[in-house]
């Protein structure tokens, strides 16, 4: 980055749904380079704290009112839980090893209002490159829907 | 669709890196090898499927977050 544009002021990102309505600095961004499955388009989304709704957080589209998405920390739902990354994702998040990592199972809510957590395809965050990807192995042993309170 | 006939131990290539071999060919099924760069996703359809359901599942529940977030402190 040139000085010329390091003063000029980073344009705030605006993030607005039902379930945060903010903006959000440019240094925030996640990129998650193929998108999601289901919404492979959406590269960048940001990971929001809200007040009172601990261990939930949001992991949110930029600049767009969709996809949104609840998450929790998997350890959180099941304290066993353990994954190896494969030297593939690692390599696509730009991480020298997996310890910095971040990880986050996706929120499901049935129609009766049940939750459900995605440990089958978890979230990995690398926070010193800032990228994202959803993994999926081949061979998993826990459930795309972990139903609470098992 | 491009369609090649291949016998067990016979290989496709696609563009210079992914190399798609026949392993086994079964009464139920044909077994496959993929060698791919690591920055090539190889993943079965039917599990990409699924995940991209439970996915659009996931995005925008309309249920509180407060009831989801209580869930989970009950839970855990």
């Amino acid at each position: 980055m040139t000085m010329a544009q390091a003063n000029v002021p980073a344009e705030r990102l605006q993030v607005h749904s039902r379930f945060a309505d903010t903006d959000v600095n440019p240094g925030d961004v996640l990129m998650f380079a193929e998108g999601l499955p289901g919404y492979e388009s959406t590269r960048q989304f940001v990971l929001l704290d809200v007040p009172d709704q601990a261990p939930l957080k949001v992991l949110h589209a930029v600049n767009a009112t969709e996809p949104c998405f609840l998450v929790v920390d998997p350890k959180c739902v099941l304290p066993t839980y353990r994954y190896e990354l494969s030297d593939s994702d690692r390599h696509r998040l730009g991480a020298k090893d997996a310890s910095a990592l971040l990880w986050l199972a996706m929120v499901i809510v049935d129609d009766a209002g049940t939750a459900a957590v995605n440990l089958r395809a978890p979230i990995v965050i690398n926070p010193e490159r800032m990228t994202g990807r959803q993994v999926m192995p081949n061979a998993c042993v826990y459930p795309l829907r972990y139903i609470l309170g098992q | 669709m491009l369609v090649f006939t291949r016998r067990k131990h016979e290989t496709i290539m696609i563009g210079d890196g992914i190399e798609v071999r026949v392993l086994r060919v079964g009464r139920e099924g044909v077994r496959i090898g993929i060698v791919a760069p690591p920055e090539v996703p190889v993943h079965r359809q039917e599990i990409y499927n699924q995940i991209r359901d439970a996915n659009r599942s996931a995005a925008d529940t309309a249920h509180p977050m407060a009831a989801i977030a209580e869930q989970l402190r009950r839970h855990s």
